[in-house]
């Protein structure tokens, strides 16, 4: 028992590193680890080595750059060069750190919850620094209930939206056996293709049609731009791509894998371009009122604190979606050929 | 058209081949470091490595059964495809020139395959 002990790794120092570790990777390289295991410093030396290539390895493998560079501009108008900066590495660890799976519901529901709290925070605050001023027009003490009282409201109305998520979430995962026969695999690919080619095209005519209302709402030609070409992208994208019949299981499911995490980047993106008109409304409505700001405090408030949510909701949905591909990769990556008797 | 690939992916792609079956991060690693002797190769290059291969489509991964001397942990195995062993092959082809080329106009001082 004794020896078998000393041929492990001391708990305390694997979970420091199995916590450096991004979890796409973490299997294989804390299996990996172990398996070399001799001393506990020759243990923290190699993972001291290993782990920044691996980090390194997966932000390249989750760079997202249109979400990213989408993602960037929007921080850089809200918030400015510095937030931008200080923010973007934070992004591109976040994506090489994403779990393998969806989000569990006691985290997601943890996080409706700070959120709205932080919201409350937000407005107490500017209550205590605006209460003085309470004379000036719209500042009165009955518009300070009703805003404590939809802060309130916020945070079983935001729990409830996460956890409709999760719900949904729940449906949708298919349950993957541990062996698949290669027809079945076929099946499954062929099935997520047309899936695939219906929402391509339904998103793409959406898309077009948000950019033609956009030319009539006066909204940033980049924006309407940006658009357009998600439009075109999703159109080409939606011819079905023909995989050879002589390709052997294991070649069959890594073109699957490539095709569910291609699509995992493309509706993150997309998820955050739905979300930046409305994002860039606000802003415009900020920057207006930012000057006026000395008439209408209240309004520009609540601006703040729905761009706040509406970013929360784009974050959940992509975390959500995101991590369900990842379900799915992950279940491809154990299952096993099914061989038929001959 | 392949991508022609870089010595380090040369050398992955060949311990992989060498390994066959048994193509996993320890077993690469060590393949890698006896291949690229007297160089030392760090793990974790050989793991971006492999994780730069897969996105290129000339290997493919897929995890096995959790094992007791990896503490309860999978090991991920890889694999050469079709693209990956075609890429290989032009890079042999290449380095074969190499040789020839070296071993004619050094004549005694270049090493020459056997044969």
């Amino acid at each position: 028992m004794e020896a078998a002990r000393l041929s492990e790794p001391p708990d305390w120092l694997e979970r420091i590193v199995l916590v450096a570790i991004p979890p796409a990777a973490r299997e294989g390289v804390a299996g990996d680890l172990w398996e070399t295991y001799c001393s506990p410093r020759q243990y923290a030396a190699e993972a001291l080595r290993t782990v920044p290539f691996v980090i390194a390895s997966q932000v390249r493998r989750n760079l997202n750059l249109p979400a990213i560079l989408l993602q960037a501009a929007l921080i850089f108008i809200f918030l400015g060069g510095t937030a931008t900066l200080l923010l973007l590495p934070a992004l591109l660890l976040r994506g090489a750190y994403q779990e393998v799976a969806r989000p569990c519901p006691q985290r997601a529901i943890r996080e409706a919850i700070l959120m709205s709290s932080g919201v409350m925070a937000l407005l107490l605050l500017i209550m205590a620094i605006w209460f003085p001023l309470a004379g000036r027009p719209g500042l009165d003490h009955f518009t300070w209930l009703n805003l404590f009282l939809l802060g309130l409201l916020l945070s079983p109305l935001l729990c409830l939206f996460r956890a409709g998520l999760i719900l949904q979430g729940d449906r949708c995962t298919p349950a993957c056996p541990d062996e698949l026969k290669k027809e079945e695999l076929t099946r499954g690919y062929r099935d997520f293709q047309h899936a695939l080619l219906v929402r391509n095209l339904l998103e793409a005519s959406a898309l077009t049609a948000a950019a033609i209302a956009g030319v009539f709402f006066a909204w940033n030609v980049l924006l309407v731009g940006l658009f357009l070409l998600a439009a075109l992208y999703l159109f080409v994208d939606a011819v079905p791509r023909a995989f050879p019949a002589e390709e052997d299981f294991v070649s069959l499911r890594a073109r699957y894998q490539q095709d569910l995490t291609r699509q995992k980047q493309l509706r993150r993106f997309l998820c955050w371009l739905w979300f930046s008109p409305v994002l860039m409304a606000l802003h415009t409505r900020l920057m207006a009122e930012h000057v006026l700001q000395a008439e209408r405090p209240i309004t520009a408030m609540l601006d703040c604190v729905a761009a706040v949510i509406l970013c929360f909701l784009a974050a959940a949905l992509t975390s959500e979606y995101g991590g369900r591909i990842q379900e799915n990769i992950g279940l491809l990556d154990r299952v096993r050929e099914k061989i038929s008797p001959a | 058209m392949t991508d022609s690939l870089g010595q380090f992916e040369q050398i992955v792609l060949t311990a992989i081949l060498a390994l066959d079956d048994n193509a996993y991060g320890v077993t690469i690693h060590a393949k890698v470091e006896d291949l690229s002797r007297p160089k030392k190769a760090a793990r974790g290059a050989v793991y971006a490595t492999l994780d730069r291969m897969e996105d290129k489509g000339l290997i493919s991964s897929w995890l096995s059964e959790p094992t007791k001397e990896r503490g309860g942990r999978s090991r991920r195995h890889y694999r050469i495809e079709k693209s990956g062993a075609k890429a290989l092959r032009e890079s042999a082809r290449t380095a074969q020139r190499l040789i020839e080329t070296i071993a004619q106009n050094l004549g005694g001082l270049a090493w020459k395959p056997p044969g």
